[in-house]
């Protein structure tokens, strides 16, 4: 039961991302990445990690995937042509992956199927994560930090134009 | 994480929490000189506290090793970040680079690449890596007036993503057949009755291929030439020794205890290997940009890197790693030259800006020669020992076709690194004229030069050094 429920997601987080990378319209892929990320929480949540599960829904497949929307509409990339052939064609890949998704997590939530045999032999509880995170990977988690703080710093740079610079620069010569 | 891990981070510490320092003190005082200044000295306190102050544990957050290889190492590129700070005053001050900015980037990509090499697991080894890359991005396109830099900071982004996706899959595989990130562990759990897992393999082929991109190995090499020539020059002297440097320093720590694994992987070390060599060297003798040369060249150098990895054993890392200190110390000094070379909003790069610098700047232009002659590996300069002793490792482990391979590439490889000593020295026309080279540049070069020469002449003491830090 798990494992089919596995393929299954396997499968649809797969097409999802296939998709998304194919689509001309910018939005549409956007909603595509957001099946994929969906699949990928159940997935996670199947391998016994809830906690990651959720993140992945709160933070990708929600604010992440928001900032994409709010930058694609603000650059308003102007999406390709729009796809000939019936409408059917173009809500058949959407109304089949989130269905399967769907489905999935209905009979995740009413069968339990991690409790039976092939579920996981692990359970990262938030306090199994949070200990990983602080304590054991704790050095790992400042290093990266670090390079968040760098990225911030380059891309204030790279990113500001030219007059604030020469305002903020204060040359020495 | 425990106050004795703390000590024994310390030199890294002093990097990245001086690259923070100083970056707060750019936002509010951004006198750039006085920075890079500093920046010279948080890096030289760094590599002495690496050398002077002994860790009092041998392994941080089982992450990290503090032994003497990772201590030579951080010395190494602490060392690096602070010739590369030296070199940029002038060059920095043409191009109004940022004063805060610039050098609390270069001594945290040090950082990176000192925990890069000192890396125990393979989480430290994706960490380190990604500290540096990711600052790299930055040096390269921090040139705002030269769309090059801008154009090239992006080709590298893009292939460094690709290259970390890679490193990845290849962790995660490796993670999936072992259950452990350490190294020691790893090995013996990725062997399974004296061969290597399948899944295992493929792991190992995908660390293998993004550790190509970052080093720039044939067929991923493709971002080279472009980066090289956009990057600013003292940030492409970074770039082409630390960088490369730290992954091979990182995957020769990675590859010590691998056993009858090696075999498994030795036919995709021979092919990186020998593509690397042959596409370097023929793609290097049609270039007329001396950025692009030294570029395809690199990539010819790195195959022969791979020679020594491919050799293994006692002789074989030992002659990788004076091959890096070599190469280190012979690039950086190349690319110095082409620094203090630089004018206002220009670098000479192509042959022809090159006539006659030899006659009108006869110390910078007979340095340029020698640190090529160096790369060329001729006997009185250290490129020489170090081509040697690859070479002499590779046909004591019966490699004799790619030791063969490599040897003819070297005599190929003459004839693009002596076209542009031969432009430089053959008339006195000249129509542009140089700055004056400032002092901190000629150090560098002066520092360089006398280490090729020495380790060329006497290179004893270095093999003995190494021998004492390789661990077995």
């Amino acid at each position: 039961m798990t494992a089919a429920i596995f393929y299954i997601l396997s499968a649809a987080a797969l097409l999802a991302t296939l998709m998304a990378i194919t689509r001309k319209n910018p939005v549409h892929a956007v909603i595509y990445l957001v099946h994929a990320f969906f699949a990928l929480a159940l997935i996670f949540f199947i391998l016994g990690a809830p906690l990651v599960a959720a993140w992945e829904v709160i933070i990708y497949a929600g604010a992440i995937m928001v900032l994409f929307l709010f930058i694609i509409m603000m650059l308003e990339l102007t999406p390709g042509e729009a796809a000939r052939g019936p409408g059917w064609q173009r809500w058949a890949p959407v109304i089949l992956l989130s269905g399967s998704i769907v489905v999935c997590t209905l009979l995740l939530m009413t069968a339990e199927p991690q409790a039976g045999p092939g579920g996981p032999n692990f359970y990262a509880s938030p306090r199994d994560f949070g200990y990983g995170l602080f304590k054991e990977y704790a050095l790992a988690v400042e290093i990266v930090s670090f390079q968040l703080l760098f990225a911030a710093v380059g891309a204030f740079y790279v990113g500001r134009g030219e007059r604030t610079r020469r305002r903020a620069r204060g040359d020495e010569r | 994480m425990s106050g004795a891990e703390l000590i024994a981070l310390l030199p890294v510490l002093i990097l990245a929490l001086g690259a923070t320092a100083l970056l707060m003190a750019g936002a509010w005082w951004p006198r750039r000189n006085t920075l890079i200044g500093t920046g010279v000295a948080i890096a030289l306190l760094a590599a002495l506290t690496a050398g002077g102050c002994p860790p009092p544990v041998a392994e941080v957050s089982g992450m990290f090793s503090s032994g003497p290889y990772a201590r030579f190492f951080t010395i190494l590129w602490s060392l690096l970040a602070a010739m590369t700070l030296l070199l940029s005053p002038r060059y920095g001050r043409a191009r109004r680079f940022p004063a805060g900015e610039y050098p609390a980037l270069v001594l945290f990509a040090a950082a990176g690449m000192a925990l890069l090499s000192s890396a125990s697991s393979l989480v430290g080894l994706l960490v380190g890596l990604e500290s540096f890359t990711l600052v790299l991005y930055i040096l390269i396109a921090i040139d705002k007036t030269c769309p090059r830099g801008t154009e090239a900071g992006l080709k590298y982004l893009v292939m460094g993503i690709v290259a970390t996706g890679l490193l990845g899959f290849g962790i995660a595989l490796i993670y999936a057949t072992t259950g452990t990130f350490h190294f020691a562990e790893m090995h013996q759990a990725l062997l399974e009755g004296g061969k290597l897992r399948p899944l295992g393999l493929l792991g190992w082929a995908l660390i293998l291929c993004a550790a190509g991109f970052k080093v720039s190995l044939v067929p991923f090499h493709l971002w080279t030439p472009d980066v090289y020539q956009g990057a600013p020059a003292p940030v492409t002297a970074l770039l082409s020794t630390g960088s490369k440097g730290a992954v091979f320093a990182a995957l020769v720590a990675l590859m010590i205890g691998i056993g009858r694994g090696l075999e498994a992987l030795a036919p995709l070390l021979w092919a990186l290997a020998a593509a690397s060599i042959i596409l370097g060297t023929l793609c290097a003798l049609r270039q007329d940009n001396i950025k692009r040369m030294l570029a395809y060249s690199s990539v010819a150098h790195m195959g022969y890197v791979t020679i020594g990895l491919l050799a293994g054993g006692e002789t074989g890392r030992s002659a990788v790693i004076f091959y890096l200190v070599v190469y280190t110390l012979s690039n950086l000094g190349a690319f110095g030259v082409l620094t203090a070379f630089a004018i206002q909003g220009e670098e000479p790069q192509n042959y022809k800006d090159l006539r006659g610098l030899g006659y009108h700047h006869p110390r910078r232009g007979s340095a340029l020669a020698f640190f090529l002659l160096s790369l060329a590996g001729i006997p009185p300069t250290a490129g020489f020992i170090a081509k040697f002793n690859i070479f002499h490792a590779a046909i004591k482990t019966d490699h004799l076709g790619i030791a063969l391979l490599g040897i003819l590439a070297s005599l190929v490889s003459l004839y693009y690194y002596l076209r542009p000593v031969i432009v430089m020295f053959l008339t006195r026309e000249r129509d542009l004229c140089l700055d004056r080279g400032s002092a901190s540049e000629h150090t560098v070069l002066g520092v360089c030069l006398l280490a090729v020469l020495l380790l060329g002449i006497y290179p004893g003491p270095l093999f003995d050094l190494i021998a004492l830090i390789l661990p077995s």
